[in-house]
């Protein structure tokens, strides 16, 4: 900004004319006067209400003290960004699971360290004997054995069968609110498919917040993080008028709804004032915000009043709704939208427990692992809410395949499918004839070693019993 | 037939074919668009050439000298009067082009560039990379190589390509056409090394292969024509496509070689080329689809390989049989699980192939001499179809030669049986959607014409019988025979790996009777204690009970003990338990607590939850702990038996059964008006604006919410007030609450109030302007007009409601249509994609490129449909096995055998139904999709 435009942006602040050319003597732009402290004013002449004034007017907001809201107590304690402790919380087992896993130890059991705490559970208060605590292991080991899965068993095609299979028993009604909050989310086998489709952005994006400290007991503080997290636009707490007549707008805010977001007409100002087609251009005037186009333009003023009337004063971009809902005592938010990355970053937030339905998002944010733990928590929770019964082994296999080589890849086409190495597997799903031609143009070989493949050319598939391939050579004179 | 180990097929390479080959390869040149001179033989190079095979039976092929069937055709070609390209490869030529000099043909990149993208591909392949990678990566190296303007190489500027679909290359400076033999002259200037850069292979194609100069003709076998029944010759879509590629291909040569003026040419060059390009792919985008003369498009190449009736899918993918039989199923409760009665008619066309030893060869013989039909007094006696020599040859057995053929019988032949009793077939229903769609079943011979089975084998085909049909295969080898009966039998699959439960068991009526019998354990004198039990095949008699004068009785759950392993013990809670919130156990009022000890059961009633399929613990338990014979077992008796109680107790169920009195049924039309009236007030709140709006949602929204609420309430409160007159005597009350069939909703929507219709779960409000019907005023808000049915089916809707109710319906039926489609394609994507995934011996689940997918299968290797619901193992039982009794003392743990109630996740219908409104119309469903096959 050359020095003459800041000249003129001083003194549209109400500032004298006789500071700001004082202020242009050691300063170029707005930003630096107001990078400079009071102090640094002081030193060029100013008294030091003056100095203040002008940081103020300049729109660098000096702490206030005393200022009753909560949300300036928090602005106070603006977070900082430290990076982030790495935490451990190493799990310390119980007398009994110690005891437990030690006789498993002995016997060489394979058992998950999940059925041993089970047991320990159960026996902890009562006093087993040593030899009734090595039964007990010996024969979980056992039972845990015979249940193991048999091996070249086709887990794909069973997992495949049982999240398929109850689809046809889905409902296909889209909506159902979910628990208290009257958040629409979508349900049911479109939801289902959704999930499988690893869409980028689901149909109904949606979050649950739990909340932590005094937020999660206390209601309008958790009120207040609501609104901190909620997309509030100017129309939902002002009115806009266009005022033809001046070439202006007029934005009247409306107090009562404003004090219900924790909002104050400055707050309106500094954020309008980002605003690009507006910028530089607003100002206060009584309780109302006035914006007059600085161009004598009809079609400036429409676009102003089109930028203006959309622009967000507070919360998370892609949350448009943000509800509060009680659950076992604690305040929880439910959202419509989503946005994972900048919700963690609020403060109350209980970001150890944050959940979004947007898979894409999970992944982005905090990785692949957690993205495949949230595809098999989505599809369980689809299925659970259908009243239908799958085996959480099935739909991790489905989760682990498609967050296989670290990113999210689809079940189908574009995904999984299109991946495979066989071009006859490709080819008998979708799109065959060019992946023929390809395979051709670059001499592919089929090694059939899938499925398709080998039914294709009518030999036996390499899974289950078609997986052996024992041979006897009976030895010289063995036979009679 | 092959014995013993086959062949293999290692692998399949795919590639091009060069002219030189096709010309190598064709066993005849085709230069006449003619098929068949006058008499009717083919024309000799012509498209129907014999050299290319033969389609007539008693001709042969002049090329190998076969006959039908057995020549398996050849190739022929046709020399191209100039290139033209093919549009499969469009793009990739397209890509080439840009990539390479058009001057030098080199690839434009600097000598380094080639090094380092060379070195990344390796390195991606020493990775493990796929060919899609490799695709992927050349696409690139191919992008970047075609952003330069200067050649690296020769200095010369390049000039843009453009394409227009489909087939033509422009320059774009000048709008210069690049005729495809330009094309072909730029593409075979890049040198081999410069191909591998791009991720192809020189030796399987060069580009300029892909500018066809000759075109192969597929063998006459590919495109058989057909003699139509009024002696005219029908010709093959590609026949077709040929013979204008061969008209036009003449009409160019001889144009060029008369020098024609070079307009012509092109068109006509063009004009090759639209016919080259049809003959590939007839639905190539920009250009209209070659069509018959009938109007209909014609289906070259691509189609026949594309799609769900294409190649690929319809006859690679899944291939027709022989040796099965289809026909409608009807039910038998007599039969066992694992049996299907099969018709005599069928069986006398299903064989089994059986190979004569030393051992057999005199028992077969006698077979044989039966010949096809042997008549028997009672019933069916196999017969023998075919006789197959050692050389190969098949002998017919008729009734007239069956002595003889049976006296040369000799070791080593192989003779085809008919069916018999006993014999293993797979049994199938489509859509088979899991792998309990197809089953083994011992085949049972049968009078009549269709397939009979156990009425608990119908959950997993999800079959009914109001016309189904099933297929039946009947296995040919002994290693097949073997590997269904140990891993397809139905008794194998009583456990679902869906959710590791019981997925046969007792239904419908089985669950009555089985609450007949055991409920508040009724007595049985003598003689319908043996009517019942003589429902079972060998049974030990319990001691009888001694009652007031001493008459001798039995009680209920006695019986049902009788079916019980002996050793038997387990404790649940029955689909009749209310809930309480103290448990009185065996002390329960209602009988609800279901505890057996030592195969006895002691308290409780059996229900849903005992033996039922996907509930029945009971079932669970003795699948899991006693094997699957033995649960077949079970499940056989037991429906027997509950079956016997049935029908001694008598059993029927009518519309008096929804009867109610009339003061209840008063009691219900008064709250329904106050409901009703309720509603008017909310909508008059709503006109005059003194309704309170909820946090976010707008003023109608929140009327909308609050009146659902209301005639939910409404519905729920006739429901509840019916109920509580019709008594749990009632029959259909007696269903809903054992979990035989219906529920309570239905029951209080036929007894009570069938209550608000809903299309997308909204009230209705579409029809006329502002109104549903016009029986209403406009904007009327009012319960009536927006779809709520106060009337019960009993007492019949009115013609309105009638008319709302059948909208509801109706958004059942295509949602079911819809669902259909959807969750089919959603399962087929699924299995493409995990099909090749196993689990292999070191305990980690792959796929076919040996790329790890999960390095403990489902976290602990436990196979889920062992597991008990979800389980690795089951505490209750672990405790049980090492503790005995002594469990609940030792452990002190109060719900220790209570098992975990895991039909808890089905939620209560009544309160579903709360928010679903749609449910109510599942019944309706059923019996549609049922009808619509």
């Amino acid at each position: 900004m050359a020095k003459k435009d800041t000249l003129k942006a001083l003194v549209s602040r109400n500032i004298s004319e006789e500071v700001a050319e004082l202020l242009l003597t050691k300063y170029n732009t707005l930003s630096s006067i107001s990078a400079a402290g009071i102090e640094e004013l002081v030193e060029m002449g100013l008294s030091e209400e003056v100095a203040e004034a002008t940081l103020a007017k300049i729109g660098k907001r000096t702490v206030r003290a005393a200022a009753p809201a909560v949300k300036t107590k928090k602005a106070a304690q603006e977070p900082k960004a430290e990076p982030m402790e790495e935490v451990f919380r190493e799990r310390v087992f119980t007398q009994s699971e110690i005891r437990l896993k030690k006789i498993a130890d002995r016997i060489g059991s394979t058992m998950p360290m999940k059925i041993i705490t089970d047991i320990a559970n159960v026996i902890e208060k009562a006093d087993l004997s040593d030899e009734l605590c090595d039964k007990l292991i010996g024969t979980a080991n056992r039972m845990y054995t015979s249940h193991l899965m048999d091996k070249n068993e086709s887990t794909g095609v069973m997992a495949a069968h049982s999240l398929g299979e109850p689809g046809t028993q889905m409902n296909m009604r889209t909506f159902h609110y979910a628990g208290v909050a009257n958040i629409n989310v979508t349900q049911g086998l479109p939801r289902l498919i959704e999930i499988v489709d690893a869409r980028r952005v689901p149909s109904t994006p949606s979050m649950v917040i739990p909340l932590t400290g005094i937020a999660a007991e206390d209601e309008s503080v958790a009120r207040h993080v609501a609104s901190e997290i909620e997309v509030t636009s100017l129309l939902d707490i002002a009115s806009v008028e266009t005022d033809i007549t001046n070439m202006r707008l007029v934005i009247t805010p409306n107090a009562r709804k404003m004090a219900l977001r924790g909002l104050e007409t400055d707050d309106i100002l500094e954020k309008l004032n980002k605003v690009k087609a507006v910028r530089g251009l607003v100002k206060l005037s009584g309780y109302q915000i006035v914006i007059t186009s600085d161009e004598p333009s009809y079609k400036k003023l429409q676009s102003m009043y089109d930028s203006v009337k959309g622009a967000k004063i507070k919360g998370i971009e892609g949350i448009s709704r943000a509800v509060l809902s009680k659950v076992a005592g604690s305040w929880k938010i439910v959202t419509e939208g989503s946005n994972l990355k900048e919700v963690l970053k609020i403060e109350g937030v209980n970001a150890n427990k944050v959940m979004t339905n947007s898979i894409l998002e999970v992944a982005d944010v905090l990785g692949i692992e957690a993205a495949r733990n949230s595809i098999i928590h989505e599809a369980m929770g689809t299925l659970g809410e259908a009243g239908l019964d799958v085996d959480i082994r099935h739909i991790m296999l489905v989760a682990d395949l498609m967050t296989n080589d670290g990113q999210v890849k689809a079940i189908g086409r574009h995904g999984v499918s299109g991946k495979k190495s066989s071009v006859l597997a490709r080819a008998a799903f979708e799109i065959t004839a060019a992946h023929l031609l390809h395979a051709a143009m670059v001499g592919e070989v089929d090694s059939l070693e899938g499925v398709t493949e080998n039914i294709i050319v009518g030999q036996p598939v390499t899974l289950g019993t078609g997986a052996v391939n024992l041979i006897y050579t009976p030895k010289k004179g063995e036979i009679e | 037939m092959i014995r013993g180990i086959s062949k293999r097929i290692g692998s399949i390479k795919f590639s091009c074919v060069s002219p030189e080959e096709i010309r190598k390869m064709s066993a005849t040149k085709i230069i006449t668009a003619d098929t068949y001179d006058d008499e009717g033989y083919p024309i000799e190079m012509g498209l129907m050439d014999p050299h290319m095979g033969v389609i007539e039976p008693g001709l042969r092929c002049k090329t190998c000298g076969c006959k039908v069937d057995e020549c398996p055709g050849h190739f022929g070609h046709i020399d191209l009067a100039m290139p033209v390209i093919h549009v499969g490869f469009i793009k990739d030529i397209k890509l080439m082009l840009e990539s390479t000099c058009r001057n030098c043909g080199r690839i434009m990149l600097t000598a380094e560039q080639i090094e380092s993208r060379r070195d990344d591909m390796s390195e991606m392949m020493d990775l493990g990379g796929g060919t899609i990678d490799l695709k992927n990566f050349s696409k690139e190296t191919a992008k970047d190589a075609s952003t330069k303007g200067v050649c690296p190489h020769c200095g010369t500027e390049q000039i843009k390509i453009k394409l227009d679909k489909p087939t033509t290359f422009r320059e774009v400076d000048d709008n210069h056409k690049l005729t495809p033999k330009e094309v072909r002259e730029r593409l075979e200037r890049i040198p081999d090394e410069d191909l591998r850069t791009l991720g192809m292979d020189p030796a399987t194609c060069r580009p300029e292969w892909m500018v066809l100069t000759a075109l192969a003709v597929p063998p006459v076998t590919v495109r058989p024509s057909i003699t139509l029944d009024s002696g005219d010759r029908s010709e093959d879509d590609l026949t077709h496509k040929l013979v204008d590629v061969l008209r036009i291909n003449q009409r160019l040569r001889e144009n060029r070689d008369a020098g024609a003026p070079q307009l012509i040419v092109e068109d006509l060059w063009e004009l090759l080329q639209y016919h080259v390009t049809t003959y590939f792919d007839n639905q190539t985008s920009g250009i209209p689809p070659a069509r018959h003369r009938s109007g209909r498009p014609l289906k070259t190449l691509a189609q026949r390989l594309k799609g769900k009736e294409g190649r690929f899918r319809s006859n690679l993918s899944g291939k027709r049989v022989n040796f099965s039989a289809r026909t409608v199923i009807s039910p038998d409760p007599l039969l066992s699980i694992n049996e299907v009665g099969v018709p005599y008619i069928a069986a006398r066309e299903l064989t089994v192939p059986v190979h004569v030893n030393e051992h057999n060869i005199e028992k077969l013989k006698g077979l044989v001499a039966r010949g096809p039909e042997p008549s028997a007094e009672n019933g069916y006696v196999p017969g023998v179809n075919y006789v197959i020599r050692s050389d190969g040859r098949r002998i017919r057995v008729t009734e007239r030669n069956a002595e003889e053929v049976a006296e040369n019988i000799d070791i080593d032949y192989t003779i085809e049986r008919q069916l018999m009793d006993g014999d293993v077939v797979l049994f199938n229903r489509q859509p088979s959607l899991h792998r309990m769609s197809m089953m083994a079943h011992r085949v049972r011979m049968m009078e009549g014409r269709t397939f009979r089975f156990n009425l608990c084998v119908c959950p997993p085909y999800n079959a009914d019988f109001d016309g189904d049909e099933m297929n039946l295969h009947v296995l040919q080898s002994d290693e097949a025979r073997a590997e269904a009966r140990i891993l397809m039998q139905v008794q194998e699959n009583i456990l679902s790996p869906r959710y590791g439960g019981p997925i046969i068991g007792a239904i419908h009526d089985h669950i009555t009777g089985a609450y007949f019998l055991t409920h508040n354990n009724p007595k049985f004198d003598r003689f319908e204690a043996m009517d019942i039990l003589s429902k079972l095949k060998d049974v030990e008699i319990p001691k009888p009970m001694i009652g007031d004068g001493g008459k001798e009785y039995w009680t209920g759950k006695q019986l049902f003990s009788t079916v019980l392993p002996d050793d038997f013990r387990t404790t649940f809670k029955a689909n009749i338990c209310q809930n309480c919130d103290h448990c009185k156990r065996e002390g329960c009022e209602y009988d609800a607590y279901v505890k057996i000890r030592g195969g006895q059961l002691i308290s409780g009633t059996i229900d849903v939850k005992g033996i039922g399929n996907s509930k029945g613990k009971i079932l669970d338990r003795i699948a899991r702990d006693y094997g699957a014979d033995r649960a077949a077992r079970f499940i056989n008796e037991v429906t027997r038996l509950a079956l016997g109680a049935l029908m001694n107790h008598g059993f029927s169920t009518g519309i008096g059964d929804e009867d109610i009195p009339e003061e209840a049924a008063l009691q219900i039309a008064n709250y329904n008006q106050e409901c009703i009236n309720e509603v008017s007030e909310l909508v008059e709140s709503y006109q005059n604006g003194t309704l309170d709006q909820m946090p976010g949602r707008s003023l109608r929204e929140t009327l909308e919410v609050r009146v659902m609420k209301v005639l939910g309430q409404a519905r729920d409160e006739a429901g509840r007030v019916a109920g509580k007159h019709l008594g749990l005597s009632n029959p259909a009350v007696v269903m809903a609450k054992a979990g035989a069939r219906g529920s309570m909703l239905n029951l209080s929507q036929m007894a009570g109030c069938v209550g608000q219709q809903a299309v997308r779960g909204e009230r209705l409000s579409r029809g006329y302007w502002n109104r549903t019907l016009p029986h209403f005023h406009k904007g009327d808000l009012g319960a009536h007009a927006r779809g709520f049915c106060s009337n019960s089916y009993k007492s019949g809707l009115s013609p309105t409601e009638f008319f709302f109710h059948a909208m509801g319906g109706r958004e059942g039926l295509v949602d079911t249509a819809v669902r259909t489609s959807r969750s089919g394609y959603m399962q087929r994507r699924l299995v493409s994609a995990l099909e090749d995934l196993k689990l292999t011996s070191d305990g980690t689940v792959r796929n076919t490129v040996g790329t790890v997918i999960q390095f403990k299968y489902g976290e602990d290797g436990v196979d889920p449909s062992r597991t008990v619901r979800g389980k690795a193992i089951d505490l209750d039982d672990l405790f049980a096995e090492v503790l005995g009794d002594d469990a609940d003392r030792l452990l002190r743990v109060d719900n220790l055998d209570v098992g975990e109630d895991y039909g808890s996740r089905e939620k209560d219908e009544m309160e579903y139904t709360e928010e679903e409104d749609g449910e109510e119309y599942d019944d309706l469903d059923t019996d549609f999709e049922g009808g619509s096959e």
